[in-house]
């Protein structure tokens, strides 16, 4: 059974047709890349999955389970986290603090007004810092860290709750090549226990990490496939003029 | 950045306010010891603001409600019932606050989405407003006069007098109300509201219930402005209208931005400064004195919109740290000592 | 001292010449701040010190004008009395703190009088939610005498608090039955919704059917209501004959202008309203008002009929000319100021026990509107009432009560 079934999935925003008839299936442990020219609705196929939008037709299942009415909160909790496009960690706390505030997001209000869960968590948190290389910066201000490196620590948020779907949106935008690099490495390791879907306009990145792509264009897909496949596509060339 | 460094200011200011106001009834006369003795009171219901918006941002200009109706409720206790002891009445008023912020903080943030901020501001606003309207028409609540004659507060057979006795009882109930407060703020649980209060929308991706997290703050700032209200009921003697009005609401929150919201020290500092600053006043200009009291709030808000408190400290130690003390990290931070904030 | 005394009771020169240092004196206070309004008599004739008269009234805020009218009067009682050598051989010093329309200000500024001036008696209040504020700081936990001088809805029957406004009863029991007589049987009593119309029309419906009378109807509008159409529809479709008003400002002014433009004075309508005094009289043209009677203990034309309040009256206008008008509750300042320095002489000490008793039957035979009387036991004062009607814009006195009236309370 796929681990997220997208069907028929439609966005109407106002007059304007996001999404079309959209079909996404994604396996278990599988990387799966959104590419596509700007405005094709990749953002908003990942905000409908993730609940920040809400499908105007067409159903998502999730594990097995029908979500397409679900909160952003249900839906995080049954195991899909969104990193969103802007950067969103808060500034004026620790590194530290951030990764802890997403880790603890299903703690009970009770525990948490104690403060209980804050040992149990510290070794998976510095292990989670480690990954994402940011052990060294834990007690500084999120603020402080490049950006780079802040796109790291969102991806850590985002990894927090041992997601089985991670949807990530431009992660590497802003990036040196070096920081793509170590994000295509951090990204890689984490295939063993999670699925991604991940919206990027590099292609060389989403190459180098993702087993398949799926092509948008004006909110249609228009193919999909393993890279190799995709880049000698005639449709996807007609479409993107670019050679992928 | 390491706070360890840097040096903290908040608890210089928490320490001189607690040293100052627990010896002030020795220095002074017994009026005004009085006077403090309502200060100390507002700035109980000034704290459960900075609760609700400093700490969480919910913009609420309904706290002189749950103040109000906990005030009205021991008023009745005592009128009707002739109970005044404080076993019961400062009880019985925790759990009015608590039971109707509940209610009203159920109605405005539970739901699918949370709600927008003037939503919340919109809909407090029309509570108190409503409250006091209600409470004005009402001939069993006295109507406009309000509930006069109210008899002391009582342990036993002992009454508590205004004076030394009342102001160490308010000082007293301030003082763990505050650690209580500094308590919860400074958990994990602030640690959520911090991320409740800044990027609400994206800790629901995290898994976060926002709005449970934000009616549980709501209710606990609510029973303690229901504290602060049956204080003030037996320490005036009467309940008004007024109490829970829109009026006093906004006067709350200008005390807390006056004092620098987030800090919970801050408030407090606030509400002295105003009460003081308008006390004085009002001795020397008896008929001008609103409106230099007025204008001192415009300016203060104008220059220092963090408030008094938000132009000494930093905003590192405005947002605080959470939890016990972090474990020492695994690699050393020497020579990273980034400049900032 | 003494001989000064003297000597300043039979000049008048040099009490000017007083009242101009005294002026100048306030005036230094002002600039540089000094204390609340305290009126310092310059010379402490007993090592007992000076007499404290503490004053709590709305020197700020909405009805500022009725305060600083008391404040006023307060400060010409208490010169005229130390110009005179005081009471019990020591002058009375004033101190004046602002309740500015807000109960909890009013309250903690009234501390401040009883804790830290240690007032012998406090005078003030203005509207009946305020008077409840303050009463138990100055009665019961001050253990002060209070004195309340405005009229009010009546059944405040505190020990220690004595009422020297027009009640209730004194402002119906003689206009009821002149209205029924001067404007007919039909009533209507479009009021504000608090407790003193309440009560007042209570009262009043009792005595307008006692004498023949029918209430048409009665309704409660909220203070802020601006808009009275449906009241004056109803007024003029029912075939009101008299309007026993209790509608209070902002919403007055319009409603009477309104009811005016419906034409119903023209019919031969009366409109009634028993609090409207000179002050009240000027929110509206003059030919809006024409024909409403009122009832109060004073009015400015009284002093035609009257020489001692004609000299009260000379003496405040001269000394505060200008638009805060001897009216409202200064006349029950008046009179309590000088009720209670009857009791206190006669006392013979400031003992609150002693000058309440004495202050329980005391009698003065001076004060704007003739004299007063404090019915024993009941701590409300007779007085005479007038009945007035408004003609061209000032007050004709129309009827005025055989003897002093009765408030009938507690």
């Amino acid at each position: 059974m796929p681990l997220l079934e997208v069907r028929g999935l439609t966005k109407v925003f106002g007059r304007l047709v996001a999404l079309s008839g959209v079909d996404l299936i994604v396996g278990e442990n599988e990387f799966r890349g959104l590419i596509g020219p700007n405005g094709s609705g990749k953002s908003t196929l990942l905000k409908c999955v993730a609940g920040a939008e809400m499908a105007t037709e067409g159903t998502i299942r999730f594990g097995g389970r029908d979500v397409t009415i679900d909160t952003p909160t249900r839906r995080a909790r049954a195991g899909i986290s969104l990193k969103f496009q802007m950067t969103s960690v808060l500034p004026a706390l620790t590194v530290y603090d951030n990764v802890l505030l997403a880790m603890q997001a299903r703690s009970p209000i009770p525990r948490l007004i104690f403060s209980r869960t804050r040992g149990p968590l510290h070794e998976r948190i510095m292990h989670t810092l480690e990954q994402f290389r940011l052990a060294q910066h834990s007690t500084k201000q999120a603020a402080v860290l490049s950006h780079g490196q802040q796109q790291w620590l969102e991806i850590a948020m985002a990894l927090a709750c041992k997601p089985r779907l991670l949807l990530l949106d431009e992660p590497t935008a802003g990036m040196s090549l070096e920081e793509r690099r170590i994000t295509g490495e951090l990204l890689t390791a984490i295939k063993r226990h999670c699925s991604l879907v991940i919206v990027e306009h590099d292609l060389d990145f989403i190459r180098n990490i993702c087993d398949i792509l799926t092509v948008l264009d004006q909110g249609k897909v228009i193919d999909s496939g393993t890279v190799r496949y995709i880049q000698s596509s005639r449709k996807v060339q007609e479409v993107y003029l670019i050679r992928v | 950045m390491r706070c360890s460094h840097r040096r903290q200011v908040i608890p210089i200011l928490e320490i001189m306010i607690l040293v100052v106001f627990a010896a002030a009834p020795m220095m002074l006369a017994d009026y005004l010891t009085v006077f403090v003795t309502r200060v100390l009171i507002l700035a109980l219901l000034a704290l459960s603001f900075d609760l609700v918006w400093g700490y969480s941002g919910i913009m609420s200009f309904g706290q002189a409600l749950f103040f109000g109706a906990a005030g009205y409720g021991v008023a009745l206790l005592a009128r009707d019932l002739g109970i005044t002891s404080i076993c019961i009445v400062l009880p019985a008023a925790l759990g009015i606050g608590l039971i109707l912020s509940f209610f009203i903080g159920g109605f405005l943030l539970l739901g699918r989405y949370p709600p927008t901020t003037i939503f919340v501001a919109m809909g407090t606003l029309t509570g108190s407003y409503a409250a006091e309207r209600l409470a004005r028409g009402w001939y069993y609540l006295g109507g406009q006069n309000g509930i006069p004659s109210i008899p002391p507060m009582t342990a036993g057979s002992y009454e508590f007098a205004e004076g030394r006795v009342y102001y160490y009882l308010a000082f007293s109930v301030l003082t763990i109300v505050y650690l209580v407060c500094r308590f919860v703020v400074r958990s994990q649980f602030g640690l959520a509201l911090a991320g409740a209060r800044d990027q609400e929308a994206r800790i629901l991706f995290l898994g976060y219930q926002a709005q449970k997290l934000k009616l549980t703050v709501f209710s606990l700032a609510g029973a303690i402005a229901g504290l602060a209200g049956a204080l003030y009921a037996f320490h005036e003697g009467f309940v008004g209208p007024s109490m829970l009005g829109v009026v006093l609401s906004t006067q709350v929150v200008l005390y807390a931005l006056f004092g620098g919201v987030g800090t919970l020290i801050g408030p407090i500092i606030g509400v002295i400064a105003i009460e003081i600053a308008g006390f004085w006043l009002a001795d020397s200009f008896p008929k001008i004195w609103p409106i230099m009291l007025g204008l001192l709030l415009l300016v203060v808000t104008l220059f220092w919109p963090t408030g008094l408190v938000g132009a000494v400290v930093s905003e590192q130690e405005r947002s605080g740290r959470f939890g016990r003390r972090p474990f020492p990290p695994r690699h050393t931070d020497a020579g990273a000592d980034d400049a900032a904030a | 001292m003494g001989e000064k005394t003297e000597d300043k009771c039979s000049s008048p020169i040099i009490s000017r010449r007083r009242l101009l240092q005294s002026v100048a004196w306030m005036s230094g206070a002002i600039a540089t701040g000094v204390g609340s309004w305290s009126v310092q008599s310059d010379w402490a004739n007993a090592a007992a010190g000076p007499i404290k008269v503490g004053i709590a009234t709305d020197l700020t805020g909405a009805i500022a004008y009725v305060g600083n009218a008391c404040a006023n009067v307060a400060k010409m009682v208490v010169e005229d009395v130390n110009n005179a050598g005081g009471i019990l051989g020591r002058p009375i010093e004033l101190i004046i703190v602002d309740t500015a329309s807000n109960e909890s200000v009013g309250v903690a500024n009234v501390r401040r009088l009883i804790q830290r001036d240690k007032v012998d008696v406090v005078l003030g209040g203005i509207t009946s939610s305020m008077r409840n504020a303050i009463k138990d700081s100055i009665v019961t936990r001050g253990k002060t005498l209070y004195i309340y001088p405005e009229q009010y809805e009546g059944k405040e029957c505190t020990p220690y608090l004595f009422c020297t406004g027009p009640t209730p009863a004194q402002q119906c029991d003689q206009i009821i039955p002149w209205l029924i007589k001067n404007g007919g049987k039909r009533f209507a009593l479009p009021s504000a919704n608090y407790i003193w119309p309440r009560v007042l029309n209570k009262y009043a419906r009792g005595l307008i059917e006692k004498n023949g009378g029918e209430v048409i109807f009665e309704e409660y509008y909220p203070l802020d209501q601006m808009e009275y159409s449906a009241t004056v529809n109803n007024i003029m479709t029912n075939n009101v004959e008299v309007v026993f008003n209790t509608i209070i400002a902002p919403g007055v002014g319009l409603f009477f202008k309104q009811l005016y433009q419906a034409g119903f004075g023209k019919r031969g309508g009366r409109l009634a309203c028993v609090y409207y005094d000179e002050n009240a009289l000027n929110l509206n043209a003059p030919h809006e008002v024409e024909g409403l009677a009122s009832c109060l203990d004073y009015y400015r034309a009284v002093t035609v009929q009257d020489p001692a309040s004609a000299v009260i009256q000379a003496e405040y206008d001269k000394q505060f000319p200008g638009k805060i008008l001897f009216a409202g509750a200064a006349t029950g300042m008046y009179r309590g100021l000088k009720l209670w320095e009857l009791a206190v002489k006669e006392a013979g000490s400031l003992d609150r026990e002693h000058v309440a008793a004495a202050l329980d039957n005391a009698k003065i035979s001076e004060g704007p509107g003739g004299p007063a009387e404090m019915v024993p036991g009941k701590r409300h004062c007779k007085m005479n009432m007038y009945t007035a009607v408004a003609k061209n814009g000032k007050f004709e006195i129309v009827a005025r009560s055989a003897s002093l009236v009765d408030p009938r309370e507690c």
